[in-house]
C-alpha cells in the first residue's frame, strides 16, 4: 500500500526525517538525491530514529549510535565487533525493515507492504 | 545548577533537556568504555599485544577523564547522573566494547577499539554541532574531547595499517592534553 509521507524539500541531501505513515513510524534518508525509507524504530531498544544522522550510506541511531545500512536495513555497527559467543547480543542486531520509495511530483511515496 | 548558566543556553535556542540527555549518554559511554578498555588492555599480550597495551591505557585513562570533565557540566545545566549505575550503563550512548570471542586475536581487538572511538567521534561531533555558537562552554569542552577521540581513533587505525596520522605518544599515560583544563578537581 503506497502512502505519501512528505515532500523532497523537507529532506536535504545527507539528512533524514522521521514520519508517521498512519500508525507506522518511518524514517526517510536522502543520500545524494536518492531516497531510502526504513522502519523508524531502532530494534536495539525500540527507540525512534527521530533526529538520526546520515554518515554516507549508514543511518546513525541517536540513542546508542547503532548504525544501519540504508540500502539493506542491516546493522553495520556494532555487528562488526560484537562477539558471536553472546547470543543475547546478537538479538540486538536485527535489521530495520526497508520500504520502496518513489518520488512523484516532488512528493515522497512509500510502499508500506 | 547554575541558573543563568542554563538560561543563557536556553535563550540561545538550545533545547537544554535534549542536550543534558546527550551529555549523560556520552558520560555513560565514557564510563563503560573505561571499564571495557581495562579488560581489553589486560588481554593485550604477546608479540602483537604488548606494543598495543600502552596506547589502550592512554585511551582508557583519557576516556575516564572525559567522564570527569562531562559530569560538572551536566549538573551546571540542571541535569544529573542516574542514581543507579545499571541504568547509567543501559543509557550509555555507544555500544559496549566487548572483548572478542577469541581474546588472542589482536586484529579483532583493535577493531573493537577503533569502532568505539569512531562512535565517540560521532557523539561529540553531534554535540558540537548542537552547541556551536550557542552554548560556548559545552561546545568548548565537547571540542576538547573530540580532539582526543580523533587522536585515539588514529592510534588504533594506524595499528590496522589504515594510514598514518602524524601523531606520537603521550608524554605521560592518559595526559589528556586537550581535556585536562576542564578537570580542575583532578589535575593540579
Amino acid at each position: 500500500m503506497w502512502r505519501r509521507v512528505g515532500r523532497v524539500e523537507e529532506i536535504p541531501p545527507g539528512q533524514t526525517r522521521f514520519y508517521w505513515a498512519g500508525s507506522k513510524p518511518i524514517v526517510v534518508a536522502n543520500r545524494d538525491g536518492r531516497f531510502f525509507a526504513l522502519g523508524g524504530i531502532c530494534p536495539h531498544r525500540d527507540n525512534p530514529l527521530d533526529g538520526a544522522q546520515l554518515w554516507g550510506h549508514l543511518i546513525d541511531c541517536p540513542w546508542h549510535h547503532f548504525l544501519y545500512d540504508i540500502r539493506s536495513g542491516e546493522n553495520y555497527f556494532p555487528r562488526n565487533v560484537y562477539p558471536e559467543d553472546y547470543p543475547e547480543l546478537q538479538k540486538q542486531l536485527r535489521p530495520l525493515p526497508t520500504y520502496q520509495v518513489e518520488v512523484r511530483e516532488s512528493e515522497i511515496w512509500v510502499d508500506l507492504e | 545548577m547554575g541558573k543563568v548558566a542554563r538560561q543563557v543556553v536556553e535563550q540561545a535556542g538550545v533545547n537544554v533537556d535534549v542536550l543534558i540527555d546527550k551529555l549523560v549518554r556520552a558520560a555513560g559511554a565514557e564510563f563503560t568504555t573505561f571499564y571495557y578498555y581495562t579488560i581489553l588492555r589486560v588481554n593485550s599480550i604477546g608479540f602483537e599485544g604488548e606494543g598495543l597495551k600502552e596506547i589502550i591505557e592512554d585511551a582508557r585513562i583519557e576516556d575516564r577523564n572525559h567522564f570527569e570533565a562531562l559530569t560538572p557540566r551536566i549538573y551546571e545545566l540542571g541535569g544529573a547522573l542516574p542514581r543507579d549505575i545499571r541504568q547509567f550503563a543501559d543509557i550509555a550512548g555507544c555500544p559496549d566494547a566487548y572483548l572478542p570471542s577469541n581474546p588472542t586475536d589482536m586484529k579483532a581487538l583493535l577493531n573493537v577499539l577503533v569502532e568505539a572511538e569512531r562512535c565517540a567521534i560521532r557523539t561529540y561531533t553531534e554535540i558540537c554541532n548542537m552547541t556551536f555558537g550557542k552554548d560556548h562552554r559545552t561546545y568548548d569542552m565537547a571540542l576538547a574531547i573530540l580532539h582526543e577521540e580523533v587522536e585515539h581513533e588514529a592510534w588504533f587505525s594506524e595499528y590496522l595499517s589504515e594510514g598514518p596520522s602524524g601523531h606520537f605518544r603521550r608524554g605521560a599515560p592518559g595526559a589528556s592534553p586537550y581535556v585536562r583544563r576542564f578537570m580542575t578537581a583532578d589535575i593540579a
